[in-house]
């Protein structure tokens, strides 16, 4: 045509030319044009619009009075507290010992998230399950919030001068003072412990964990001379094989590890390379879950293994080995010859690990690591681990003082003894019958309300304190928010019955001025060393190195395990990847995070090997008595469900850990009430049963496993909250199907068929070319995901990030009973073969599909799809028809079903200001984050930059501790996610249906020679 | 076409009625003191009503949780309760409508308990999709109406829009041509009555009815039209209700063979209700002339027909799951028919397919003791068709992670009884203010004047003209007792 365009001239390539949709910023909020018509608004319609407009105004006027309500703004903004826009503190995650580093998100004055640390040396980015939630409990409103002395809340001045004053009288007297503490890794207080008891003749700090690991500490007295926990490093071992330590759940350092783990075992589809992992053990646990190659055992079983694992290499290598193997069973020759030779072949690169509390176990496991080098490569102990101190045999002479009544002042700090040691009832007693008490505990649980004062510390999100848990890595605690109660930290406690008062934050601040900052060559000065250690959250100090002390063979001695009769049942006590050692039990998030394996909530189980309850006669939520002779003591019985575990040994009867908890009867009204609703808590009004009575004490260290176990069936049935009650990907064989159908949605490889160049084995191309021109062009981002399922642990960290992030409500026991749960992220797991199974874990959340089932039959467009190819739920469209969740394909749409429990106004304070609550009758699902993409897109353009790859990390990418997921823009061809959109592994789920996801999973690869080795190997130990 | 005689068929109308011998039947039930019968189930009915309109009160001031939909199973007892409503309702214009295009002149003796029942069925369906709603006072925004919210319109790719067009159109017309065909009846009603309420609503809903040759030309032309807009409606309705499903990916709803199925489905248990109330009603109201052996006979023929359908459909069901080589709709309905749910599968094909071929037996369709339970289990297999597409369908789909059961709460059940409380809360009220058979156009299907000996000479002549009708109501007047 005549129209001329004039020409344009561009200044810079990428202005000009150049210019893709990817680094130009888009200036308008919606990348796409709105489809609205160009409005005409002529004469008439104003006249229309005015005349409406004044009717309806006189009539609104004429019928309602808005009340008048006076909103004061600051006159002078606080500092850092903007509106909106949150920031991040780094500090140290208390969820536990290990000392993870977190960065606290802060929204508005409080803290809303916390984020792993990405710089933090050890945990590097990642956080559990446990750590995400432990945010909870600093809003919990049944936390303390005042000193008690002798069950009534009293002042501080009032609470110090008694036990001044008592303390003075011990002074005199020379009674025995004794602090009962769980591990403390931080230097600061341990220093203020042992100032404190430096007071006292008599005096020592005990240390136990619930979940113990005083074997390991004490087989390093024997073998190498000096108690000590070794830094194990998984991601330098190419051979790892592990004795029932679960590394990647709950032993030691679980985040740290799954990374490293992951580390040795990420893929790359050209040259595929990763780590071998064998893992023996009795019950079925996050770790032998991911394992090569799992050998299920007897317990008593791994000794005999062991040694004959320990010989062998020996053999290899030439030196004598003391002890002969007990039996001349040689069902497990073709394991062992296997293991030896794969460990001898990988000398100082490889890595056993050993969970046992038998500690000739432990010194077997310290010899094959010596005789394979691999103390000072994949066991550090120069700079060992202080994340499990416990000494149980400590804490055996501690019980026996406090039995005989020879304990003049207890003090206890994050322990729970009356719980979580079998001593029972002659404990409580004896703690009762010591002249005093005091307890640090946050809340009032099974001990603390034995105690004469309880002095509450505050929550780690409100101190100042630091942790070590590694010797040289040093993390800062710094407080997030001003303490919600008149809290005390215990620094400041024990400080003032010093009777020399001071702030904890000068306490600390002198500590790592006289004892930290001198050990460091790196800031000159202190105030600068300070800032940046409190900036970073954490300190890597350099330590003068002495020489690591060296294995001494003497302390291998000949030892001999009974093993019990065939048909025997042995109790397994096992910590559950969120209840732990019951530490969290009042953790709402945490009680209804679907165990990794079994998938139940809000319970405790005994677990039972398919064969085994068949032989029994028992099916899944039968009632059955446990009981055991403890010291020919008749023990209480244990009355649980059955849950029946594949994988687990047939001889095996394994039990959580951490349930049975006094506080857990605040669950009460977890969930919603109503006419027909079930409960939320078990008969007697806690949630599952307390299995410490079935621990036993004995020569030095907590055992978890106890023989002849007798099992009785008692005739009742108690339903388990099991997330997922389908635990195959082949349909069930009670259906005659046609051709046996297993169906493709997760897939599995091994490194043999990688190398080999295997195609896939299903090639499922999904249609490219549609009927109709695409909805969406995607010219901006086009966000997406790519999920390594080889990677991923099940961990289960991503879920309650993903809970933390969107305010997903709790439901409770009878609501996920009623297949209820809210959780945008699940972790679906299916077991794939017969007897020995292989477990694949699949996080499952929306696919955000290019062609989504859910908007095309939304009547009121509720759910639309964005031009970065989001599937958008809009809530306040929605009116609840559920047809979308029905059509979903990946089930991954939640309703709202009632309005959820949110009268907890203290715990309401938890929620993000940036994620809608969700009202009763709306749908709801994954939304990617979109907060977090916003925030990223605003601050794009405030500073005129593209968003760079990475800068959007939605919760569950950033909470993976093994770096599964990532999430990132596919229409930019070097973003990771586009990367891995290309990997020859990828596949989408359902692809055959032209749903076309945008979540894309990389096949599970496990490191075998071929897909039926571990059957094969199974079946030939029958 | 008064001038179709029927000679080789018996008469459609027995006992030799006269054209006041119907009006004094008809009207008799309408005039009296209602029995106790009536009023033991009027109470009966109406306390069911009660109940549902608690469960519903209740659901609404709680939320859908208090029924026992879940994650997995988003539509259960609900859902199955509207389709088989709306299935129901299906009856009353297939026999007003087509039935009257075809011809079929012993449609005149039910087609007012039909058109009713449709009615009152229809109400009965419409408030499930209402109240299954998350934020049912939100039900308008499935209308497109126009709104201030920008371009924010309804999505007319989701059939859940073209539902609730369908079903609103289908009440509308189905609600007009029951009023038009009760005018001539409701002007002989404000004829024989003596002021009153009743006689006061008679008139008004009469419009003025006169009895001249332009209002009956009017009349018949208008229900001509009517019916012949009506006629579309029968197939459109359900095939739009089947489309909530077809269009749906989950497998056992993907399918193209729904429209005609549910079609089929819905005239199957549409006159299996109406069999089930007709039966009831002759007994009770002594209507055994007006609906004779011979109507009960084709109904029954007619339940065999679509029955043979259905089961033809549950066939092709199956067999094209197993010839498409997709694993997951193989899976789908073996599921449905060997898994969890599968003894509401055997329901299913029981009570649609294997009972009804009791039917072929003309022995068997002429016993009212048979013919009646069939009805009734007819309409229990189709409840249950309708769940056994809904439920089992979603309870097991793709991700076997997600696979759930479902069981029904006692809020849920109630809703159901609830439902049929409001149905025959309805009809009775019906049964006593209106007529329940359409007089006026009995009287034209009336064996007298037909054969030339009839006994009186006067109404020979009326009975074979063609303003025959228009005579009627005069002749009523004269014949009515005062």
């Amino acid at each position: 045509m005549g129209s001329e365009k004039p020409s344009r001239y561009w200044k810079s390539w990428e202005e000009g030319p150049g210019a893709t949709g990817l680094v130009q910023i888009s200036t308008s909020e919606f990348p796409e044009p709105l489809d609205r018509p160009a409005e005409q608004f002529n004469r008439r319609s104003f006249l229309k619009a005015a005349g409406f407009a004044a009717a309806v105004a006189a009539a609104g006027a004429g019928c309602s009075r808005a009340p008048v309500e006076k909103a004061i703004p600051y006159l002078i903004q606080p500092e850092e507290i903007v509106p909106g826009v949150s920031y991040f503190y780094a500090s140290t995650c208390g969820g536990c010992a290990t000392g993870c580093g977190v960065l606290v998100k802060n929204l508005d004055g409080r803290p809303i998230k916390l984020e792993g640390n990405p710089e933090h040396p050890l945990s590097r980015g990642g956080l559990c399950a446990v750590g995400q939630a432990s945010l909870l409990a600093l809003y919990d409103s049944q936390r303390l919030k005042a000193p008690q002395a002798k069950g009534r809340i009293a002042s501080w001045q009032e609470v110090d001068e008694q036990i001044a004053a008592q303390l003075a009288s011990i002074r005199t007297s020379g009674g025995a003072v004794r602090v009962l503490s769980g591990t403390i890794s931080s230097p600061t207080l341990n220093a203020e412990i042992q100032k404190f008891l430096l007071q006292f003749r008599d005096a020592r700090h005990v240390v136990y964990d619930g979940l113990s690991s005083s074997a390991i500490l004490d087989a390093h007295q024997q073998t190498h001379g000096e108690r000590l926990l070794p830094h194990y490093r998984f991601n330098r071992a190419t051979v790892i094989v592990s004795f029932d330590a679960d590394f990647l759940g709950t032993w030691i350092s679980p985040v740290e590890f799954s990374r490293d783990f992951a580390d040795g075992r990420r893929i790359d589809s050209r040259s595929p390379q990763m780590s071998y992992h064998a893992q023996l053990e009795s019950r079925m646990s996050l770790t032998g879950s991911k394992a090569d190659r799992r050998i299920s055992v007897e317990p008593h079983e791994l000794g005999e293994i062991m040694l004959r694992i320990g010989a062998r290499l020996a053999q290899l290598a030439g030196s004598a080995f003391p002890i002969a193997a007990r039996t001349q069973d040689n069902s497990y020759d073709t394991v062992i010859e296997d293991l030896a030779r794969r460990l001898w072949e990988s000398r100082g690169r490889s890595l056993v690990v050993c969970g046992s509390q038998d500690v000739r176990l432990q010194i077997l496991g310290n010899f094959i690591n010596d005789l394979l080098g691999n103390y000072g490569a994949t066991l550090d102990i120069e700079r060992p681990s202080q994340q499990r101190q416990g000494n149980d045999a400590n804490l055996q002479s501690l019980l026996d003082d406090l039995d005989k009544g020879n304990v003049a002042a207890l003090f206890l700090h994050g322990v729970n003894p009356a719980y979580d040691l079998p001593g029972g009832q002659a404990l409580v007693q004896a703690i009762e019958r010591t002249p005093l008490v005091v307890s640090f505990a946050e809340r009032l649980d099974e001990t603390s309300a034995l105690a004469h004062f309880i002095c509450p510390d505050h929550h780690p999100l409100e101190s100042w304190s630091d942790a070590e848990p590694v010797r040289g890595t040093l993390g800062i605690f710094q407080p997030a928010i001003h303490p919600l109660g008149k809290t005390r930290p215990v620094l400041e406690s024990l400080a003032i019955w010093r009777g020399q008062p001071r702030p904890a934050y000068d306490i600390l601040r002198d500590h790592w001025r006289g004892s930290v900052f001198p050990q460091q060559t790196i800031e000159p000065d202190f105030q600068t060393f300070w800032d940046r250690s409190v900036e970073a959250g954490y300190s890597e100090i350099r330590l003068k190195t002495s020489k690591p002390p060296r294995f001494q063979a003497a302390s291998l001695k000949p030892f001999s395990q009974s093993s019990p009769a065939a048909g025997e049942l042995s109790l397994v006590l096992y910590p559950k990847i969120s209840m732990l050692d019951g530490r969290h039990a009042e953790n709402p998030w945490l009680q209804e995070l679907p165990d990794p394996i079994s998938k139940v909530t809000w319970d405790n189980y005994a677990c039972l090997s398919p064969g085994t309850a068949q032989r029994l006669g028992l099916r899944e939520g039968d009632v059955v008595r446990l009981e055991v002779d403890i010291d020919a003591v008749h023990s209480p019985p244990l009355e649980l469900p059955v849950f029946i575990q594949p994988g687990q040994h047939d001889q095996v009867i394994a039990v959580a850990l951490g349930y049975g908890r006094k506080s857990t009867e605040r669950f009460a009204n977890a969930g919603p009430k109503w006419l027909f609703g079930g409960s939320d808590v078990d008969e007697d009004g806690r949630i599952g049963k307390n299995t410490a009575p079935m621990l036993a004490l004995v020569g030095g260290s907590l055992q978890y496993i106890r023989d002849n176990v007798r099992l009785s069936k008692i005739g009742k049935r108690h339903a388990l909250a099991s997330t997922q009650t389908h635990h195959s990907l082949t349909m069930p064989r009670e259906l005659p199907i046609v051709g046996g159908e297993h169906r493709d949605i997760v897939r599995e490889t091994t490194i043999a068929a990688l190398l080999a160049g295997e195609k896939k084995t299903v090639p499922v191309s999904p249609a490219t070319n549609g009927l109709w021109p695409a909805d969406h062009r995607y010219t901006g981002h086009r966000w997406a995901m790519a999920i390594d399922l080889t990677a991923c642990t099940g961990c289960s960290g991503c879920v309650i990030a993903c809970q933390a992030e969107n305010n997903i409500p709790v439901v409770g026991k009878d609501e996920v009973l009623r297949h209820r749960e809210m959780h945008w992220m699940r972790i679906d797991r299916y077991y794939t073969g017969e007897q020995d199974v292989d477990v694949v874990y699949q996080p499952m959340l929306c696919q955000q599909c290019d062609n989504a089932p859910c908007e095309t039959v939304c009547p009121v467009l509720a759910t639309v799809h964005s031009a970065e190819g989001l599937n958008q739920q809009i809530y306040n469209r929605c009116v609840g028809t559920r047809y979308c969740a029905n059509n979903c394909p990946y089930k991954t749409r939640r309703f709202n079903w009632f309005d959820y429990v949110r009268n907890d106004r203290l715990q309401n304070l938890v929620l993000n200001p940036d994620v809608t609550v969700r009202s009763r009758g709306v749908m709801e699902k994954c939304s990617f984050c979109v907060q977090r993409i916003e925030v990223a897109r605003i601050e794009s353009n405030r500073v005129g930059k593209p968003i760079a790859d990475g800068q959007i990390q939605t919760a569950c990418q950033q909470s993976c501790p093994s770096q599964a997921i990532v999430f990132g823009d596919l229409n930019d061809p070097n973003s990771r996610v586009a990367q891995m959109a290309r990997d020859p592994r990828r596949f989408g789920v359902l692809e055959e249906f032209n749903f076309r996801p945008a979540v894309n999973y990389l096949t599970v690869v496990r490191n075998r020679d071929s897909h039926e080795e571990n059957s094969k190997v199974n079946q030939n130990n029958g | 076409m008064a001038d179709f005689v029927l000679t080789t068929r018996a008469p459609l109308i027995a006992g030799n009625k006269t054209p006041a011998d119907v009006t004094r039947d008809i009207c008799h039930s309408l005039e009296g003191r209602p029995t106790p019968l009536w009023w033991g189930s009027f109470l009966f009915a109406a306390s069911l009503l009660l109940l549902g309109t608690l469960a519903v009160s209740y659901e609404i001031a709680t939320g859908i949780g208090t029924w026992g939909v879940n994650r997995t199973v988003g539509w259960a007892v609900g859902i199955t309760s509207f389709v088989f409503w709306i299935g129901i309702g299906h009856a009353g214009t297939l026999i007003s409508a087509i039935l009257f295009l075809l011809r079929q002149r012993w449609r005149t003796s039910v087609n007012r308990s039909a058109e009713a029942m449709t009615i009152f069925a229809v109400i009965c369906a419409g408030i499930f999709p209402v109240i299954h709603l998350g934020r049912p006072w939100m039900a308008y925004w499935l209308f497109p109406y126009p709104n201030t919210r920008g371009s924010l319109w309804v999505n007319f790719r989701s059939p859940l829009v073209w539902d609730a067009f369908a079903i609103s159109t289908y009440f509308t017309i189905s609600l007009v041509f029951w009023l038009l065909g009760l005018i001539p009846d409701l002007a002989t009603v404000r004829d024989r009555l003596r002021g009153g309420f009743r006689q006061r609503l008679a008139s008004v809903m009469s419009l003025g009815w006169n009895g001249s040759f332009r209002t009956w030309h009017r009349y018949e032309s208008v229900y001509l039209m009517l019916a012949g807009l009506a006629t579309p409606l029968v197939l459109s309705v359900h095939t739009i209700v089947s489309w909530d499903f077809a269009t749906g990916v989950i497998p056992g709803w993907h399918a193209t063979i729904f429209p005609p199925y549910f079609v089929a489905g819905a005239i199957f248990s549409g006159v299996a209700m109406v069999l089930t109330l007709v039966i009831v009603a002759r007994k009770t109201m002594h209507l055994e002339d007006y609906i004779t052996l011979r109507h009960i006979d084709v109904m029954c023929k007619l339940l065999l027909l679509t029955s043979g359908i259905v089961g033809i459909a549950y066939v092709t069901e199956f067999f094209n799951a197993l010839y498409s080589t997709n694993p997951y709709e193989e899976f789908a309905f073996l599921n449905r028919a060997f898994g969890p749910l599968g003894w509401a599968y055997a329901i299913m094909v029981s009570c649609n397919v294997l009972i009804p071929q009791l039917l072929w037996f003309r022995k068997v369709r002429r016993t009212l003791w048979i013919v009646f339970p069939i009805s009734i289990l007819i309409n229990v297999g189709m409840w249950f068709e309708r769940f056994v597409i809904i439920v089992t369908s979603l309870q097991r789909d793709f991700l076997p992670s997600s696979w759930a059961g479902y069981r029904p709460t006692p809020i849920e059940l109630s809703m159901l009884l609830g439902s049929f409380g409001l149905f025959f809360t309805l009809f009775l009220l019906f049964c006593r203010l209106l007529p329940v058979v359409a007089m006026a156009e009995v009287k034209g299907v009336l064996h007298v004047g037909r054969e030339p000996r009839g006994p009186d000479p006067e109404r020979v002549m009326v009975g074979s003209s063609a303003q025959g009708r228009g005579m009627d109501a005069a002749g009523i007047r004269e014949g009515g007792p005062e």
